[in-house]
């Protein structure tokens, strides 16, 4: 059996436990088996998985649920300043938290997400959801206060979670969504998130992955943007056995805006890999983005970023942006930044570069008694600053610099 | 081979006993099978061993299935439609004067300024002898002679220095390596082969065109280029000129051996018959170029493509030996429904490896026009460094550009930058020289020029004048 059947086999065999429980989820569920079913898993030749092989999936990750429960407590995570909602393995919490003018509700048929299970991963994700979220922010409605949302997912033996969270900002409204990975144990989080984002409405969204080095992570981000609407989206995340994140954002009526800002680190022997793409299907619509990266040791970090100007997007002003630095020559950074344009009347660039730290900077700290490991640390945190600065949220900007700082 | 995959080959395979050959035939019936493969290497007189080898790259090649990454698209090639053998036209089939040449095409070669006799070569008309046996052709062939450059044909080659053919054919490109690079093996017609000898500098531009056989090389072309230590070549392949060519499909193999020190040029002007407004007609091309530079060595891949209703070409360089250079410069333009998928790949092997990429790319129409191109420094390739820029210009609303790099490092010494921009053609130059009394359609053209310089000033002299006068001909009509 190739790895891509045995995969398929042990999703479903991990699907199958989900497959009598009788509640507002079925029919979602079934339309995850569905996509399992008709869906290939991708291997090597898959040209967008070209870079990232499933062998570390091999061990069984699909077929079991992460059972174990959290000893996180509140105490141990970060105090972003928003309000805190942990999902363990897949559960929501008992309570959910209070915000004005959002309205949570759990996912059920009545409105299960709208796109369809695209892929294998979104299907299987689909398949073995225990719970999901809704997240409506109302008309007009100014959120003050964030929401961090913390999830968690862990198990002592290979094992799956997943997670599916939808948000929809309505007209005119404005949200800070902070979503914070941290889990352990070789547990595979399988994360969707979907928003939707109404004319003129502003997301302030943080997506912070700090799991720990043995964890997996595949991931699905969805954002569709209305007219009008200004998304700003801060990714920071460190690589682990398995980290691949699908980012897809669909700019669909005019002046839609995005920022995007993502730092990524692959140290030791992890992975990290983004896959982002942004559909400008409308005109005069903006994309910004900056991806940094570090891979160092046996890590390998990769990035395909995908610009596709659709024919009536005309007036559209897309720019990205790729630098890296690789420290080791057993490192591998592998860039494929895309553009793909069927309108003349843009403004459209990507940059890559892939370096390594100046040579002369070093010295110049060396020369003043800075020893190598911090004169290294030093720079490397001169590198990926820029992006930290740009945060707008100084707890996360602080808790960053730390975070991201144990691993240069 | 499996199982399936040999059962296939004998359900494929003809009826062998059933196949008789007409000597007096010059064109063989459409269809490829092993006895194709016997008879075009019979004709050619081949030796056994080029045989084995047709055939050897024939068995892999049943075992591969067409390309579908490029982002181009087309009715899929039926390979026993075409015929895989044909004589060159004998002189009563050739038209017999220019009167017989579709006007059209005329028009063009005196927009280019060719002169007259030229127009009738490139024409296919008849020549006479007395013109070949006086021409340019023969005189530059004694002067190489002198210096010990081998100039000749691939088949000439083969007997001639079986030993080198032997020794390089398919070092850099084997049989098996693509689709298209292994149909090329099992049955390509002619080409070039040139021998730069240890030192020594090409006295002249070698050029397809000067070679006295060039009568005819076929829909599968091979070339095969090899300059030795400290040796200095530059190549010139086709002509500004549109070729009268009946071949819709074309699978071209060019292999260039550089050794230590030595430097190869290789310059491409590539119009081929792009097929009307609606896309009807037009050639396919599919070609594999590359290049291996051994210690200190360069390769310069400089292309204009302008022709052909699909381009798919890759000219690639692996930087094999320390301190080598690649070199890539292009220049692609699209219109009407033309589909080019072209690019470059660098591999860095070797310490202090070099690479450039140049790519300019053109659409207008409906046309869509993608640079794909790799950069690979693999981990003992320390201090390797390339710098890659690809531009496009849009002319139209209707037309695609795209960008395909792919940038692969295993080396932390490795320096790597790329950047791409799309841009149209601004009102406010345009508005600039109209206002100074140019005409749009010259105007277009002039600022075409000056995107394109980069590339341009890489060609031979010559050839860069008649490019820039090439583009103007292809714009025509594209604009406004």
């Amino acid at each position: 059996m190739t790895l891509t059947e045995s995969l398929k086999a042990q999703a479903l065999e991990g699907a199958t436990a989900y497959q009598q429980r009788n509640d507002t989820l079925s029919s979602l569920r079934d339309a995850g088996r569905d996509a399992l079913e008709n869906l290939p898993f991708p291997d090597k030749k898959s040209e967008r998985w070209k870079y990232t092989s499933l062998i570390k999936l091999q061990d069984g990750h699909l077929a079991k649920q992460a059972h174990k429960t959290s000893e996180l407590s509140t105490a141990d995570v970060p105090d972003f300043g928003g309000a805190q909602l942990v999902i363990t393995n897949g559960a929501l919490p008992a309570t959910l938290p209070k915000i004005d003018g959002v309205i949570f509700s759990t996912l059920s048929a009545d409105n299960p997400s709208a796109a369809k299970e695209l892929t294998p991963f979104s299907g299987f994700n689909a398949a073995t959801l225990q719970d999901g979220l809704n997240i409506h922010v109302a008309k007009g409605a100014q959120v003050k206060q964030a929401l961090h949302i913390i999830y968690v997912g862990e198990s002592d033996t290979p094992a799956s979670a997943a997670t599916r969270v939808n948000v929809t900002l309505d007209e005119n409204s404005a949200f800070t969504l902070i979503e914070h990975y941290a889990g352990t144990g070789p547990a595979l989080t399988s994360a969707i998130t979907r928003i939707h984002v109404g004319g003129n409405a502003e997301l302030t969204h943080y997506r912070l992955q700090s799991e720990s080095a043995e964890t997996l992570h595949i991931s699905e981000l969805d954002i569709q943007q209305q007219r009008d609407s200004r998304v700003r989206s801060y990714q920071l995340m460190k690589g682990n056995v398995l980290r691949r994140n699908d980012v897809r954002v669909w700019m669909n009526e005019p002046g839609a805006d995005l920022v995007i800002r993502a730092v990524f680190l692959a140290r030791d022997s992890s992975h990290v890999d983004n896959n982002v793409c942004i559909e400008h299907a409308s005109p005069h619509c903006t994309s910004d983005q900056i991806f940094k990266g570090i891979a160092g040791e046996t890590g390998k970090a990769v990035f395909n970023g995908r610009i596709h100007i659709h024919p009536g997007a005309k007036g559209t002003d897309a720019q990205l942006s790729n630098k890296n630095l690789l420290l080791a020559n057993t490192a591998e950074i592998d860039s494929k930044p895309e553009l793909e344009i069927y309108n003349d009347d843009v403004k459209c660039g990507h940059g890559t570069t892939i370096g390594q730290m100046d040579s002369e900077q070093l010295f110049y700290l060396r020369s003043r008694g800075v020893d190598a490991e911090q004169a290294k640390r030093m720079l490397g945190i001169g590198f990926i600053n820029e992006l930290i600065l740009s945060l707008p949220n100084e707890a996360i900007a602080e808790w960053a610099r730390d975070w991201l700082g144990e691993s240069l | 081979m499996s199982n399936q995959a040999e059962l296939d080959k004998l359900v494929r395979s003809e009826y062998s006993a059933g196949f008789t050959t007409s000597v007096e035939s010059d064109t063989l019936a459409p269809g490829l099978s092993e006895d194709v493969i016997r008879f075009i290497s019979n004709k050619k007189n081949e030796p056994q061993w080029m045989l084995d080898w047709r055939l050897q790259a024939y068995e892999k090649w049943q075992t591969m299935t067409s390309p579908s990454w490029a982002h181009i698209h087309h009715p899929p090639i039926d390979f026993n439609e075409v015929s895989y053998y044909s004589a060159p036209r004998s002189m009563a089939d050739k038209p017999k004067s220019l009167d017989e040449i579709d006007p059209e095409l005329l028009r063009t070669y005196e927009k280019l300024g060719i002169p007259l006799h030229e127009q009738e070569m490139l024409a296919g008309v008849a020549v006479d002898a007395v013109f070949d046996s006086v021409s340019v052709a023969t005189t530059f062939r004694g002067k190489l002679k002198e210096a010990g450059v081998i100039f000749c044909s691939i088949s000439e080659a083969v007997h001639e220095y079986p030993e080198l053919i032997k020794k390089y054919i398919g070092s850099v490109v084997p049989q098996g390596d693509n689709y298209y690079a292994a149909l090329n093996s099992a049955v390509f017609s002619d080409g070039s082969f040139v021998y730069i000898p240890k030192g020594v500098r090409c006295p002249m531009e070698l050029s397809t065109y000067f070679r006295i056989n060039e009568a005819k090389t076929g829909q599968f072309e091979r070339t095969l280029i090899i300059a030795d230590e400290g040796s200095h070549v530059s190549y010139l392949e086709g002509c500004t000129a549109p070729m009268r060519d009946e071949n819709q499909l074309h699978a071209a193999v060019v292999e260039l051996v550089a050794m230590p020190g030595a430097n190869i040029k290789y310059s491409t002007v590539q119009n081929w018959y792009p097929g009307d407004e609606n896309g009807k007609g037009g050639i396919y091309n599919f070609v594999t170029k590359r290049g291996v530079c051994h210690d200190n060595a360069k390769i310069s891949w400089t292309q204009v493509e302008t022709g052909s209703a699909i381009t798919w070409k890759y000219p690639s360089v692996i930087l094999r030996g320390d301190n080598s250079i690649g070199e890539f410069y292009s220049v692609a333009l699209t219109r009407n429904m033309q589909q080019a998928d072209t690019g470059t790949k660098m591999i860095h092997l070797g310490k202090n490896t070099k690479s450039t990429i140049i790519s300019k790319g053109i659409s207008a129409g409906r046309s869509q026009n993608a640079y794909r191109g790799l950069v690979r420094i693999s981990p003992r390739a320390e201090n390797a460094r390339n710098f890659t820029q690809c531009d496009s210009l849009l002319l139209g609303d209707q037309c695609g550009a795209h960008t395909f790099p792919y940038i692969e490092s295993r080396n932390p010494t490795a320096t790597l930058e790329h950047e791409a921009t799309t841009s149209k053609v601004s009102d406010d130059q345009l508005f600039l020289c109209r206002q100074r009394g140019i005409e749009t359609e010259k105007a277009v053209s002039m600022i075409v020029n000056g995107f394109c310089k980069e590339v341009f000033k890489e060609l031979p002299m010559e050839f860069a004048v008649e490019a820039g006068k090439l583009l103007e001909v292809s714009l025509e009509g594209s604009v406004g």
